[in-house]
């Protein structure tokens, strides 16, 4: 029977060509989305679980007090980890891990060779086994086992000694430190969370051997006895703060632990914290539900141009009734059809799939590999999908298609099957409706990504370069550069910081009061001055800051933004200018200007206090140069930097950055949805004309006889095609008016993440209205053409 | 074998109630040959659709091999229907996507017949129909008068005990015509009951009797054939 089955099935796919086609092209389109994106979530949900006690690693994360407005941190004070073993029995190990510098990019000397790294990290010598660092020189054990020892990746060894072995060369950090290899392990895991490339003993430095409970910094890893409780380890954790913490400096409540295996998805609301593979829960969640809706529109089609293409099988329906088929047996038979078709689909969009992974990556950003796409999950996933999407395609035109009377084979009249029409146009209806909302999205997500790209930021950061001068060997080769720097041609203005905006700042607090409690958490950075000027800030009273300080001046000269002077209670910058500003920078701090508030985080956060300040006892250093350059030419620009870097800094490496880009990194990940959103929207678009199209197609076929009449009756082309894509508009105009205020209310939604956004314009909603009209109309009118051309005598006959 | 009785069908619209069968009432005996004549539009082919178990009446009775039927449901009258009744019709209704001899395999599928013995008497009907030489091909590739020895193959494979017949020569030319009455007369012969629907005199003329009706009623009754039936049942 079943082979009955397969064989009359084939035969009806092969007959139907224009309907397989754009059945299969549908469903292929809506399978590769779906196939590339579980893939990604299957990498996204696999994170940190490859380790051998995953289950009971835990990272330590903290609430902090008022102060710092309850936010949860993932860096910690370096005592915390010491304590929880010392003090509860049921942690095992633990590790902090803390990016060398807190994480500024790291300058290396390598023999006469200078680089820069990024994934330098100082860790507790356990965290080799409790991420199963795998030794392919030296090993664990003996790893730290003498001081001023430092491990290496498999790839970084390869990037910094090529084929040769590294055990036992030396490596200069930051002109600072020289650390001698003691072992090469193999790269850690792609999907995790961990990502030293290089790791050296955090006891070797102060950031071990000096424990303290104030500076939270350290990233901090334990690992329980298996079925540890972890409440009640939670609850030992924060004890031990009343245990160890003076009463003013408890600016942190609570610990919690968070598992491994939830630390890629889960930490968006976590601030701080070392590596760079976080993911989101809420991407993965929009992603996933996007894919789906593709499909549910792939499967949509399906159904549309299966039911409408029944008229043409109703003979061979009625046929089989009246000789004995069943319901059951009918039923069979369009699973059959349709089982065979998806199996086609989803074979053809999983070799798919391999052609265009590269496309998807650099489109969307994300980043995944060939064996992710053969991934068991994804393998069970594919037959799981072929299952699914058989069972919902297939259920629809199976149901009303064996509904058919045998009678309807006999009965010359034929009758109108209103109720399948109707859920067929609700189905157009439900396509188009959808579609209509990805364009209105994507619309609004476009504007709001340029409003960000084109806001006012209160500072212009195109045409900066930033120059890391942090691990120059001393301050004269800093001041050299800066005055080699000042007598180019293309550089207007230098600034010599702390920090580039939103970066590497130092979080401190203002207060109104030297003797209150608590005060307004600001970022302050050290500059030498010029800032105002190189970074275009707009300064609404006092001066810039002083461009030299007399020997002995002990006065902190510091210029404020708004926010700080409003919570200050003056009434005019004016008032502000020469008054005395309490921080911990002590009680000899003076405001020297006002400049307007300027947006140095991203503009989905409210722009907080800043501080800029140049003192002669700063307890910060300067790191970075920078540079307002005139050069159009950005690549002659860095050569030309570079070269001027390395005659003033011979053994530093050379490491820049445009702060514009900088600026622009703040919303990867929007950009990042906003390219995925654009891409999905073309996709259900494609498809939903596909169905189109096929409906038309057998629409117009339907309507042979009508046009036929109304051509002999004298109708023209216009009218014919007029008539035809009349009906197809007006389900698109009923898209049009259920979608828009869905859309509107989904990006309100979207909208409330930024602090700064566009307004939504109603044109948006016209615009995509008629999008989707003008394309309904084009995918129409080439079938209602062709049936307005065709002989009216041809189109007689058929009846 | 047949007994209907005041049988009563309707179809409404929303303004009007065309009385398609009007208190009809015959009998056909078991392998008689009866053909039902009549303008377009006087209930023929509604007759036929409740003969044939595809539409139930309105109201009187109809007995079918000693069993009131008029008020069995679309699975029992399926079950009936498949067992009991071949079907001929004036445009063949093969199923263009299947072969000859899938075609009429498919009665036998339908009633649950193993494939050694399907391929046993598909095999045999087309044979007997001398269409075996086109065993493979599609409808398309066939004759009208070919496809309707099909479609007669077909209505016969399940050894039915009554073949219904709708104008079954009228998409024929006059020698293919001739044919197909020759097999239906054939079949008759042999035992097997039928009801044909038709237009054609010359048609008729092989039957034993002609029932002529006129706005769902029989207005004449011509027995052409005195036919004795060897059995009572009714």
């Amino acid at each position: 029977m079943l082979k009955n089955y397969i064989k009359i099935a084939w035969r009806n796919i092969k007959a139907n060509r224009l309907f397989t086609v754009l059945n299969i092209v549908g469903l292929v389109v809506g399978l590769c989305v779906c196939i590339m994106l579980f893939s990604f979530v299957n990498t996204e949900l696999s994170f940190d679980k490859m380790y051998t006690h995953s289950e009971d690693i835990y990272r330590v994360n903290m609430e902090t007090s008022e102060e710092y407005n309850f936010e949860t941190w993932a860096e910690l004070p370096n005592a915390v980890g010491p304590a929880m073993v010392q003090d509860i029995p049921q942690v095992k190990k633990m590790t902090r891990l803390i990016k060398d510098d807190f994480g500024v990019t790291a300058s290396l000397k390598i023999g006469d060779k200078n680089f820069t790294e990024n994934g330098l990290y100082l860790a507790d010598s356990t965290a080799f086994e409790m991420f199963d660092f795998n030794f392919i020189a030296g090993n664990a054990k003996n790893a730290f086992a003498n001081p001023h020892a430092i491990v290496l990746s498999q790839s970084a060894k390869e990037r910094f000694f090529g084929d040769k072995s590294a055990l036992g060369e030396f490596i200069t950090v930051n002109n600072r430190d020289t650390l001698q290899v003691s072992g090469v392990y193999t790269d850690l895991p792609k999907s995790s969370v961990i990502d030293c490339d290089m790791v050296y003993n955090i006891m070797d430095s102060w950031m071990g051997t000096n424990v303290y409970w104030s500076n939270a910094s350290y990233e901090t890893y334990v690992q329980l006895e298996p079925n540890a409780k972890v409440a009640q380890i939670e609850t030992q954790a924060t004890q031990l703060i009343d245990k160890y913490v003076h009463k003013e400096g408890k600016y942190f409540t609570q610990f919690n632990l968070q598992p491994l295996t939830k630390i890629h998805l889960y930490s968006a609301d976590i601030r701080e914290g070392y590596s760079t593979k976080l993911g989101s829960i809420s991407t993965i969640k929009s992603l996933l539900f996007l894919s789906l809706l593709v499909l549910v529109i792939a499967c949509i089609n399906y159904m549309n141009l299966a039911t409408a293409n029944s008229r043409k099988r109703r003979k061979s329906i009625g046929v089989n009734k009246v000789l004995g088929a069943s319901r059951k047996h009918m039923l069979s038979l369009f699973y059959v059809e349709t089982g065979i078709l998806v199996l086609i689909s989803v074979v053809l969009a999983f070799a798919l799939s391999f052609f265009i992974l590269p496309v998807f990556k650099s489109f969307t950003g994300n980043a995944l590999g060939y064996q992710d796409l053969l991934a068991t999950p994804i393998l069970i996933g594919l037959g799981l999908i072929w299952l699914v999407v058989t069972l919902f395609a297939g259920s629809y035109p199976a149901i009303s298609m064996t509904n058919i009377a045998p009678l309807s084979l006999v009965n010359k009249s034929k009758k109108k099957h209103t109720a399948s029409e109707f859920v067929r146009k609700g189905l157009v209806v439900f396509q188009f409706a959808a579609s209509i909302v990805l364009i209105i999205a994507v619309t609004i997500i476009i504007q709001q990504m340029n409003f960000i790209k084109n806001k006012n930021l209160g500072y212009d950061p195109s045409g900066v370069v930033a120059v890391s001068v942090k691990s120059a060997e001393n301050s004269q080769q800093v001041e050299s550069l800066e005055n080699a720097l000042n007598r180019k041609a293309y550089v207007e203005r230098i600034a010599a910081v702390q920090s580039l905006p939103g970066a590497d700042e130092s979080g401190r607090s203002v207060r109104r009061i030297s003797t209150d409690n608590t005060g307004m958490p600001i970022a302050s950075c050290r500059t030498e001055g010029n800032v105002i000027q190189t970074l275009k800030l707009n300064l609404l009273a006092g001066s810039e800051l002083p461009q030299s300080l007399a020997k002995g001046d002990s006065i902190i000269y510091t210029l404020i933004n708004e926010k700080i002077l409003s919570y200050l209670n003056y009434k005019t910058p004016e008032d502000a200018v020469g008054k005395i500003i309490n921080t911990e920078l002590g009680s000899r701090a003076i405001i020297t200007g006002v400049v307007a508030n300027f947006n140095f985080n991203s503009l989905k956060e409210d722009s907080g206090g800043y501080m800029y300040y140049k003192s002669n006892v700063a307890p910060e250093s300067i790191r970075t140069l920078l540079v307002r350059y005139t050069s159009q030419n950005l690549q002659q620009l860095v050569n030309d930097l570079e070269q001027t870097f390395n005659e003033n800094l011979p053994n530093t490496a050379f490491d820049y950055t445009f702060v514009d880009k900088h600026v622009a990194q703040l919303y990867a990940s929007e950009e990042k949805t906003a390219r995925t959103a654009t891409l999905f929207s073309v996709l259900a678009i494609f498809i939903a004309c596909l169905g189109l199209f096929g409906l038309a197609a057998f629409m117009a076929e339907q309507r042979t006889k009508e046009i036929g009449v109304r051509k002999v009756l004298g109708a023209s082309v216009a009218g014919v095609t007029r008539l035809l894509s009349k009906d197809f508009l007006k389900l698109v105009g009923i898209a049009f008016i259920l979608a828009s205020p869905f859309a509107y209310w989904i990006m309100s939604q979207w909208l409330q993440d930024f602090n700064y956004r566009t307004p939504i314009h109603w044109w948006v909603f016209g615009l995509a209205g008629l999008a989707a009209m003008v394309i309904a109309f084009v995918t129409i009118s080439f079938q209602a053409i062709k049936a307005a051309l065709a002989k009216p005598v041809k189109s007689l006959r058929t009846e | 074998m047949i007994k209907i009785t005041d049988l009563e069908k309707y179809y409404a619209t929303e303004e009007v109630r065309t009385i398609a069968l009007n208190k009809l009432s015959f009998q056909v005996q078991k392998g008689e040959f009866v053909a039902v004549m009549g303008p377009s539009g006087c209930g023929k082919s509604t007759l036929l659709n409740i003969l044939g178990l595809l539409d139930d009446p309105d109201g009187g009775s109809f007995i079918f091999n000693g069993i009131e039927v008029a008020g069995f449901n679309e699975r029992k009258r399926a079950d009936l229907r498949k067992h009991n009744i071949g079907f001929v019709f004036q445009s063949f209704n093969l199923i263009d996507e299947l072969t000859v001899f899938e075609n009429v395999e498919l009665p036998l599928i339908y009633t649950g017949v193993k494939p050694a013995e399907r391929k046993a008497r598909v095999d045999e009907v087309l044979e007997k129909m001398q269409i075996m030489h086109r065993r493979k091909h599609f409808p398309q590739q066939l004759s009208g008068g070919q496809q309707q020895r099909v479609a007669v193959a077909r209505a016969v494979v399940n050894n039915p005990k009554l073949i219904l017949a709708d104008e079954p020569t009228g998409n024929l030319d006059s020698s293919n015509g001739n044919e197909v009455m020759d097999l239906l007369t054939e079949l008759n012969e042999a035992g097997t009951t039928i009801i044909m629907v038709t237009h054609s005199e010359h048609d008729a003329k092989y039957s034993h009797r002609i029932i002529r009706m006129l706005d769902g009623q029989k207005v004449t009754e011509n027995v052409l054939t005195e036919y004795k039936s060897n059995t009572l049942e009714v």
